[in-house]
């Protein structure tokens, strides 16, 4: 346990020894105070434009040793919730999660967040009529959990932006366009088309193999960790077993105590590299139960 | 996630090294229709209890951090309370159990913990001071709050949250489903628990980090 604890401490700190200019940026943000960090509503573009897709972002910036939760946080937390109150023409669309990371919380408690920082992306759909004020102004209120692994305190924020309306397309912001596209690399996506995946019911574990077709040469993936969508399906704690093998691999995956019943579907985040994480949403079949065609293994998760 | 945002190539390594050294097999002895892992623990009144003595009767473990938000929720609203006096009004056995870590969100010494029940007028049977994590670990308690259910042949029939409503809102408590009351209702009914296990939700138990 302190073996590992300080495996993980030594790369971190390497990575603070390291950091690439990109992340000297950060501190220069300004935000609104939350529980051991701060907060911030951005805007990838200066204005909003009728008609045209928008993104915002919360920024969240976390001092050393604190997290915020994923979607599904795991064994404990919960992750941030947003109300938006927004001028008639805009509507917000889901959250976009870049992967997770696995927090040790203790031996026996895995949670699935976000450390120091991150930028949860919310795309705006804007009417083609939107009405022609000068400026829209936007309000968010965020309620979250900000955990260390000594203690938990909740916090809330209230935020708002106000943006100019322009009929000309929008512009992007210089000061946040690079975490913007940034994050966007760091989302979940759906995997290449000649990946197949299934998943196993192997009495205490789901096995997820995954048959890569044909791969890109020089870039095998020699490692998985996978981030459950739904609660309560695997036993977060547990290690993941990944196993190369011919054709791509093979991920064991302890289930649940908490599942008692047998699940339809395995959804979740795959994350294989710092930069690549794929979506995945796969029915489960029992062992020895014959797979149908070989097309609908893999579907994107909405 | 800035490591993967900013400064991607610097997360795998780590991703890797926490999977590499991940924890040792876990032996998760409580579970649902199983026999609760027996326990002796030291109450705050400085009582010693042991759960085997008290076969022949439901028992309620309920794990506790009394800074934890989720679990100032139950207790603020005086809905843990309430529970703890019914259900040992009818013959139930109710443990608090604390298992946060000297140091740490939730650890109070006894004297402390004593203050604490009688400020909240809590009314458990016992609340035992589990420092060590030895009792949490037994159980596997994730969160606080963290409840299970023994029934009178010391099987685990309920293992889970508190109720359906993962906030820490104290307005969430007056519509919430009670899990633990629905498993304490249907098995003195006579009845199948319809919901033996959920998810707990709470603050992570804060256990002491390593075997120093």
């Amino acid at each position: 346990m302190r073996g590992r604890y300080s495996s993980a401490r030594f790369l971190r700190a390497l990575t603070f020894g390291a950091a690439p200019l990109l992340c000297a940026a950060i501190a220069q943000a300004e935000g609104i105070p939350i529980p051991h960090g701060t907060l911030e509503l951005i805007a990838e573009n200066q204005w909003i434009a009728a008609g045209h897709k928008f993104d915002l972002g919360l920024r969240f910036q976390l001092e050393k040793g604190w997290h915020i939760y994923w979607f599904n946080p795991g064994d404990s937390g919960d992750p941030p919730r947003v109300k938006w109150q927004l001028p008639t023409g805009l509507t917000d669309g889901a959250m976009e999660w870049p992967a997770p990371r696995r927090l040790e919380t203790s031996s026996s408690i895995v949670d699935y967040g976000y450390e120091d920082a991150v930028l949860l992306i919310v795309p705006l759909h804007v009417n083609a009529n939107l009405a022609t004020q000068p400026t829209a102004r936007i309000n968010a209120k965020v309620k979250l959990l900000v955990c260390s692994h000594e203690m938990c305190i909740p916090g809330k924020a209230e935020l708002s932006l106000t943006l100019p309306i322009k009929s000309q397309p929008p512009v992007p912001d210089a000061r946040n366009v690079a975490l913007f596209s940034a994050t966007r690399k760091s989302l979940p996506r759906p995997p290449p088309g000649s990946w197949r995946f299934n998943v196993t019911d192997a009495n205490d574990s789901f096995v997820l193999s995954a048959k890569l077709g044909h791969q890109i040469a020089g870039h095998p993936i020699t490692q998985g960790i996978f981030f459950p969508l739904d609660e309560s399906q695997i036993e977060n704690a547990a290690p993941q077993k990944f196993q190369p093998v011919v054709t791509g691999f093979r991920l064991t995956l302890r289930k649940s105590d908490q599942l008692l019943k047998p699940i339809a579907r395995l959804k979740g985040v795959l994350v294989v590299s710092s930069d690549e994480s794929y979506l995945i949403d796969v029915p489960v079949s029992k062992p020895g139960v014959a797979r149908g065609g070989s097309g609908d293994g893999t579907r994107a998760v909405q | 996630m800035r490591r993967s945002t900013l400064c991607p190539r610097l997360l795998y390594p780590m991703l890797v090294a926490l999977v590499l050294c991940a924890a040792p097999p876990l032996i998760s002895a409580a579970k649902v229709g199983a026999a609760a892992p027996d326990f002796t623990g030291t109450a705050s009144n400085g009582k010693t209890f042991r759960l085997a003595d008290y076969r022949g009767k439901y028992v309620v473990l309920e794990w506790h951090n009394n800074g934890c938000p989720y679990v100032r929720k139950q207790y603020n609203s005086g809905n843990m309370q309430r529970l703890q006096k019914q259900w040992t009004g009818q013959g139930v056995v109710w443990f608090t159990i604390l298992s946060s870590a000297p140091g740490k969100q939730g650890y109070v010494t006894a004297s402390e913990e004593n203050d604490y029940l009688a400020k909240m007028q809590a009314a458990p049977t016992a609340a035992l001071l589990d420092p060590t994590g030895e009792i949490g670990h037994l159980y596997d308690a994730k969160t606080s709050p963290h409840m299970f259910v023994i029934n009178p042949q010391g099987v685990v029939i309920y293992d889970g949250a508190i109720d359906d409503k993962p906030t820490t809102e104290l307005s969430d408590v007056p519509g919430a489903t009670n899990y633990v009351n629905l498993a304490l209702e249907q098995a003195m009914a006579g009845k199948q628990v319809e919901t033996p296990a959920t998810r707990p939700y709470g603050c992570s138990v804060k256990y002491v980090d390593a075997t120093h």
